[in-house]
């Protein structure tokens, strides 16, 4: 009897443990986390192949110009290089630095990926001494680190290795510089584009998207769509990423240049704010939470709406989890005064404590380098942070995407060291007006005062 | 005794006192010393006069405040030890006392007293872990009452403490009453029941989110379970709904409160459901001791009321609940200090999150420390940190008190 209640309780226990394990495997990310690199692209395409191949034949030729270290790095220089990442960026590293070593052979590279909780990991190695040599830096890290004198300073380094700002997209160095100086070099970069499922077209009786929409079209359609009942319109949560791009195509901005003053209360941001919340109350508009969806790619992919604003981690997403699902995606549309979209960046920074500056220097160049970065694009992994290297990315879905980080207006949710609150602020503002909270001029009239009071370091 | 006491001890004595004045200084001040520069590294750890250089850099102040509390603190010592000195039992008894209470004490103010020291001095500077901390007084204790944020976490947890504690316990108690009956198969629902105490509560948390989606179980069953009545369920997104419990109240009579009056709209739906997450996992840990107590209680005592004729809840409200009532305040003051500290299920489950209905004062410590969200605040995650301490100080002193008056009945 005994025996036989506790081999029940071991039952019950081993029960709990296997429910345990099932749900977190299927999590999808979340939706309030933007950043295109750090959504998982498990895919691996059939051209990486390729890729590792490359330097096998290019080792010979170490004297071309092409295939040469960027920097005379120091004799015996080993350095540790760590990024966030699932199994296919950890590979796509790998390979970048068996490249690395065909160019510098000099330079050992410890490859130490932090899958998890990176920026808490770094910031308690940096305080305590241990920080790699080389590192991904997002805002947060650059926030926390650029002031004290944390990075180095990568502008001698550039121009020695014959580098310019110029040849990377401009809006992606706005985060990684500051006084002038360059702290990081862009590693990739994702943005926004209209994605969509034909179906839910064909099933309003309504014509698909085209690159002159404006958001009134999107309205009409995603209308026309939720009024036809069987998707959803037109899917956004209360994301201040999601919302960014309606406010730079209506030449409304989060803050002012200098990031002195928060811009939250004026008519560009209200008046595509209104529209945001007229769709959401005539139900043209729905949150991924309403639907039953984690973020609104997922909302795609279970086919629960019609259509969303999503980068391109979607192409391997919907490979990985909804291959069947035929879905498209067009640029970004047309707003009231420009056509602008959002820019998600991250980028490769130096310890300025490294004992091998030279070497650690060349690594993060030829990392964010031309060659690499061509090699990684035809992973259809990321876009490539240089202008002329667009049309390298393949699949058609991701190019249209694409298309839109490389519009004159386009920019980065970056101002200066309160970032993350002043984005908090506006999104908190949306979850207000699609809650029925408050009405719009309230939400950013609120908005406005906690901005304002990250702004000035409250 | 006294005659023992000859020019001799007498110099003894004030070896011993002086001794132990050095000895606490110096204890003290080395602990300090490694507590103290607030970087560290290959770099610095290199030698010592590179670790001194840190510590000049950086922590002269702070070195300084430890050193008028190892002064004070080593006097009172040597005083101690000085009255105590010609006693040869008293002194032989506070030298064993100290000897063998020495490796534990070292370690704990090594790793706890002086890293709450530098807590503690850190609170009253900006910080931000790599350069050296800014004198600034009592601003980060003033800037907490300032904005919202630190506020709304304070009602929060209030809201929480209010609700979760008298829960718990009160379903702590009729468990425990339960498995101590004699019913079949106790160790199985002894088990199970304490399952979810022994199960991580990240592991819980993930399993109830799952449990909270807006297409979630709970929804589901709600709907079978309304629609056997024929009546409409509406799908509640548990986690995300901000509306306050007072407000639900409220609308329900046709009014609402505005978003500017948060603090009278109690707690918000998200809110409620990580409470209940919480009671359905701590309420089996208090369980466990309360089962502890019940049998410790004579059962001679049911036996000679029943012979009186009591019945089951006149032995239970006259003879259970008064004997446990020692047990039933400890596990309140723990609750209490449990709840006032919440913190994994908010991080992995709202982050703080919808409109701040869910923030705890451990979040947001956690939040300005790391700087999440803006520039590393150490500074001010600190004077949080010791505001919390003093609140749940209060409490804690408050139901001591309480429970000293009341056990001293039994």
């Amino acid at each position: 009897m005994k025996s036989l209640s506790k081999l029940f309780s071991l039952l019950s226990i081993a029960v709990m443990l296997l429910a345990a394990c099932a749900p977190s495997t299927t999590q999808a990310p979340p939706a309030t986390q933007p950043p295109a690199t750090e959504m998982p692209a498990t895919e691996a395409p059939a051209t990486e192949t390729t890729a590792t191949e490359a330097p096998a034949t290019e080792a010979p030729t170490t004297g071309a110009a092409a295939g040469s270290c960027p920097l005379k790095v120091e004799e015996g220089a080993s350095i540790v290089f760590s990024g966030w990442g699932d199994e296919t960026e950890q590979k796509i590293y790998r390979d970048s630095i068996e490249r690395f070593k065909t160019v510098c052979p000099g330079v050992t590279v410890d490859y130490q990926p932090i899958p998890d909780k990176f920026q808490d990991k770094l910031k308690a190695q940096m305080a305590g001494g241990t920080a790699p040599d080389v590192f991904y830096v997002d805002d947060q890290l650059m926030n926390a680190f650029a002031p004290s004198g944390q990075l180095l300073a990568l502008d001698d380094a550039m121009s020695q290795a014959g580098v310019s700002r110029d040849d990377f997209i401009p809006a992606l160095l706005t985060i990684f510089t500051k006084d002038g100086k360059t702290y990081g070099l862009p590693k990739d970069w994702g943005t926004l584009g209209l994605v969509y499922l034909p179906e839910a077209f064909k099933d309003a009786g309504i014509d698909e998207p085209t690159e002159d929409w404006t958001w009134d079209d999107l309205r009409t359609a995603a209308k026309a769509i939720a009024d036809k009942g069987t998707y959803g319109g037109f899917c956004m949560g209360a994301d201040w990423a999601r919302f960014a791009p309606f406010v730079f195509s209506n030449g409304g901005s989060f803050a002012s240049e200098d990031f002195t003053t928060a811009t939250l209360d004026t008519p560009e941001v209200k008046d595509v704010g209104t529209l945001v919340s007229d769709m959401y109350k005539e139900k043209s508009l729905v949150a991924p939470a309403d639907v039953g969806a984690g973020w609104c790619g997922e909302a795609i992919g279970k086919k629960l709406v019609g259509l969303t604003t999503e980068g391109g981690w979607m192409v391997n997403f919907m490979k990985q989890n909804y291959p069947d699902v035929e879905w498209k995606a067009i640029e970004i549309p047309q707003g009231p005064k420009n056509r602008a979209d959002i820019i998600f960046t991250n980028a490769i920074g130096v310890n300025a404590a490294t004992k091998y500056p030279n070497a650690a220097a060349a690594f993060a160049i030829y990392l964010t380098g031309k060659d690499n970065q061509g090699e990684i694009v035809k992973t259809g992994f990321a876009y490539s942070t240089h202008p002329d290297q667009a049309d390298l990315v393949v699949d058609p879905n991701d190019k249209a995407i694409a298309s839109g980080g490389l519009l004159p207006d386009t920019r980065v949710a970056f101002w200066g060291p309160n970032t993350g609150k002043v984005n908090d602020a506006v999104s908190q503002a949306l979850s207000r007006i699609f809650l029925g909270d408050q009405t719009v001029d309230e939400a950013f009239a609120q908005a406005q005062e906690e901005a304002q009071a990250a702004l000035s370091g409250q | 005794m006294t005659t023992y006491e000859t020019s001799s001890t007498q110099s003894n004595r004030n070896l011993a006192a002086i001794l132990t004045f050095l000895v606490i200084v110096i204890v003290l001040m080395v602990i300090a010393l490694l507590n103290a520069p607030t970087m560290g590294g290959p770099k610095v750890m290199a030698s010592a006069s590179t670790y001194l250089q840190e510590v000049r850099r950086t922590a002269l102040p702070f070195l300084g405040a430890v050193a008028v509390l190892a002064i004070a603190l080593g006097m009172s010592a040597a005083r101690m030890v000085y009255r105590e000195w010609p006693y040869p039992k008293r002194r032989l008894n506070l030298i064993m006392g100290y000897a063998f209470l020495a490796p534990y004490l070292l370690i704990t103010l090594t790793f706890t007293v002086g890293v709450v020291l530098f807590a503690f001095y850190i609170s009253f500077n900006n910080y931000d872990i790599f350069t050296p901390p800014q004198w600034a007084g009592l601003s980060n204790y003033a800037k907490a009452f300032q904005g919202k944020d630190f506020l709304q976490s304070l009602y929060n947890v209030l809201w929480y403490t209010l609700i979760v504690v008298p829960t718990q316990t009160t379903i702590a108690i009729l468990l425990a009453v339960l498995l101590n009956s004699s019913i079949n198969f106790k160790q199985f629902f002894r088990t199970i029941f304490y399952a979810p105490s022994v199960t991580s509560s990240v592991v819980i948390t993930l399993i109830f989110i799952w449990f909270y989606l807006k297409t979630g179980y709970i929804n589901f069953f709600l709907a079978k379970f309304f629609g056997v009545f024929g009546l409409h369920w509406q799908n509640i997104n548990w986690l995300g709904d901000p509306r306050g419990l007072i407000q639900l109240i409220v609308q329900a009579f046709g009014g609402d409160i505005p978003s500017k009056q948060w603090y009278f709209r109690g707690p918000s739906i998200a809110w409620m459901s990580i409470m209940f997450q919480n009671i359905f996992t701590t309420a089996p840990t208090f369980m466990i001791m309360f089962l502890a107590a019940l049998q410790d209680i004579n059962p001679t005592l049911y036996e000679a009321a029943s012979i009186d004729g009591a019945n089951g809840w006149q032995q239970f409200r006259n003879i259970t609940l008064p004997l446990l009532r020692p047990i039933i305040l400890l596990v309140v003051v723990l609750g209490t200090i449990g709840t006032l500290q919440v913190f994994d299920q908010v991080y992995l489950a709202t982050s703080g999150g919808p409109l701040g209905t869910s923030l705890t004062p451990v979040f947001i410590v956690f939040r300005e420390a790391l700087g999440s969200q803006g520039p590393i605040r150490m500074g001010y995650a600190s004077g949080l940190a010791f505001i919390l301490a003093v609140l749940i100080f209060f409490f804690t002193f408050l139901q001591r008190r309480f429970i000293s008056n009341e056990t001293q009945l039994y």
